[in-house]
């Protein structure tokens, strides 16, 4: 399919899917090289972004995102910004004030969250990319539900500048596709120092040269807790890869059953901050009663716009910094990352990677997620949280498939900076993996 | 967690809750936060960085200059002759 029959066809797709919550006006592809879209959180100067949440509804950013911006400069078109939980806050990108991307697989089942939008144009569209950020799993999570490849590179890697921050020292911009060359290759565009991201400007240069990952160690806290499914996708993998020389160790880890309440302390105390400024000026619905003294119209705009979950993690992240318990836990959760981020680069002296499955489960059914109580539902980010606390690179490949067809995926982590045994593993497996794509019609 | 401390902590978030929402707020962070006490038997560790990578302070030239056009900015937001319109402040 061309280009421009892709953009022809996008409206017909998106009805079906529901990946794009705005899309390009724009039918012409001129002289563009290639389709890529973007989660709604990173901003876009011809495209309204919302990051999910109704309290930026009309809101038209000035300027692009560094990472729009450098992928519009070697001759990107911007097709649609993608659904996602609000703010990114969500394991299944139902959590959103808009649409609800719905899996490609399976439209009664979930895209995973909180990169679901992309993930879905990732799989569904042919030779597309899309941006997605990941703070504790969004990337990884919905490319494993969605069959795709999906990279959350190290923290600092690619520029935040334009990214509606949910907690700005765990916030990073990665890609997925259908083709696991794509990775490297658009990695290698949107990387690199930025000075309007001071966090950005401490990193070495990017290596791209093939580095065969040699050896993985699976830690054994990593293969608990799996759907039958899962685990037996796993295991099978498991073999392919030691037929592809690569040697595969079990440890243990146990610091990574403390990574996921220490995330959502660190995770929920930087939102509840930023999400200080949604207050109905500047940006998003102003509507409010000007009759109302500062703290009323403030109140009343923020109930009245943000979502369920939202809402739940400003309380749980503005509790964790009220003194007392704050002192308590938000301290102790910042020296569980620490020894996390330790443990990783201890086994990664001897190991390129650590591996595990992406999620414990395939893509849920909406009438399973709606069951789910908000526990529930962080406890099954367990997987992806570790690395993304620990800020280390991140790749999720597909790996099998249930018995209902639904992919399962693999995560590989890496020190610091060592994206390049990332995309080396990832093209290696591309080679051998037999990628079941799924039926799309219009 | 108790209602009152829910209340307390929405009015400090500047989030008016109603009745359906703090009943369902109280359990759920009342559920979470038991299980944050996980936390408790966690190791700890003599660093507590920021960030999960060590930054350095480097600093661009302070020189001045204007990225956006100020019209362009006004554009999407409410004003009243050329200044952000907001609520006041007593």
């Amino acid at each position: 399919m061309s280009m421009n029959d892709t953009l022809r066809d996008l409206k017909k797709i998106n009805d079906k899917y529901q990946m794009f919550h705005a899309m390009t006006d724009d039918d012409d592809c001129g002289g563009a090289s290639f389709l890529f879209s973007a989660k709604d959180n990173l901003t876009s100067k011809d495209m309204e972004t919302c990051a999910g949440s109704r309290i930026l509804e009309g809101y038209h950013p000035v300027f692009d995102a560094t990472s729009i911006e450098k992928l519009r400069k070697i001759g990107g078109k911007l097709i649609g910004k993608t659904n996602m939980d609000e703010f990114g806050f969500g394991t299944f990108s139902t959590n959103s004030g808009f649409e609800i991307p719905r899996n490609p697989y399976d439209l009664d089942r979930a895209c995973g969250g909180s990169s679901g939008g992309s993930a879905c144009a990732a799989s569904v569209i042919d030779d597309h990319i899309s941006l997605g950020v990941s703070t504790g799993g969004s990337i990884c999570c919905p490319a494993s539900f969605c069959g795709v490849y999906g990279i959350a590179p190290t923290y600092g890697r690619v520029s935040r500048h334009g990214l509606i921050d949910y907690g700005n020292s765990l916030d990073k911009i990665g890609v997925l596709s259908q083709k696991a060359s794509d990775l490297k290759k658009y990695i290698e565009v949107i990387a690199g120092r930025d000075e309007r991201d001071p966090t950005s400007m401490v990193q070495p240069e990017l290596k791209t040269a093939y580095r065969k990952m040699k050896s993985v160690a699976v830690p054994k806290e990593g293969i608990e807790g799996l759907s039958k499914e899962v685990d037996s996708a796993f295991r099978s993998a498991l073999e392919d890869l030691k037929s592809m020389g690569v040697d595969v160790d079990y440890i243990d880890m146990p610091s990574l059953k403390y990574a996921m309440p220490a995330y959502y302390i660190l995770a929920t105390s930087e939102a509840s901050t930023n999400l200080a400024r949604y207050v109905g000026m500047r940006y998003g619905h102003q509507e409010g009663d000007h009759s109302l003294k500062f703290d009323d119209y403030f109140t009343a705009v923020r109930s009245k716009y943000f979502g369920d979950e939202a809402k739940r993690r400003i309380l749980l992240g503005t509790y964790a910094r009220m003194a007392g318990f704050g002192g308590r836990h938000y301290a102790k959760a910042r020296e569980v990352r620490q020894v996390v981020i330790n443990d990783y680069k201890n086994v990664l002296k001897d190991h390129d990677a650590v591996l595990a499955p992406t999620m414990p489960f395939t893509a849920p059914k909406f009438s399973d997620i709606s069951k789910m109580s908000a526990l529930d539902s962080y406890k099954a980010d367990y997987l992806t949280i570790p690395a993304n606390i620990a800020g280390t690179p991140h790749l999720s490949v597909p790996c099998g498939y249930d018995s209902d067809g639904m992919p399962v995926g693999m995560q590989f982590v890496a020190d610091h900076w060592h994206e390049d045994v990332l995309f080396s593993i990832a093209e290696d497996w591309e080679k051998q993996f037999d990628l079941k794509r799924p039926e799309v019609s219009i | 967690m108790d209602v009152k401390t829910v209340q307390d902590v929405a009015k400090f978030a500047h989030l008016e809750l109603t009745d359906e929402e703090l009943e369902t707020y109280c359990k759920d962070l009342g559920d979470i936060l038991s299980y944050f006490e996980l936390l408790n038997e966690a190791p700890g560790c003599d660093e507590r960085g920021v960030n999960p990578i060590k930054v350095e302070d480097i600093c661009r030239e302070d020189e001045p200059k204007i990225e956006y056009d100020a019209d362009e900015l006004l554009r999407d937001m409410d004003t009243y002759e050329r200044y952000v319109r907001g609520p006041r402040l007593s």
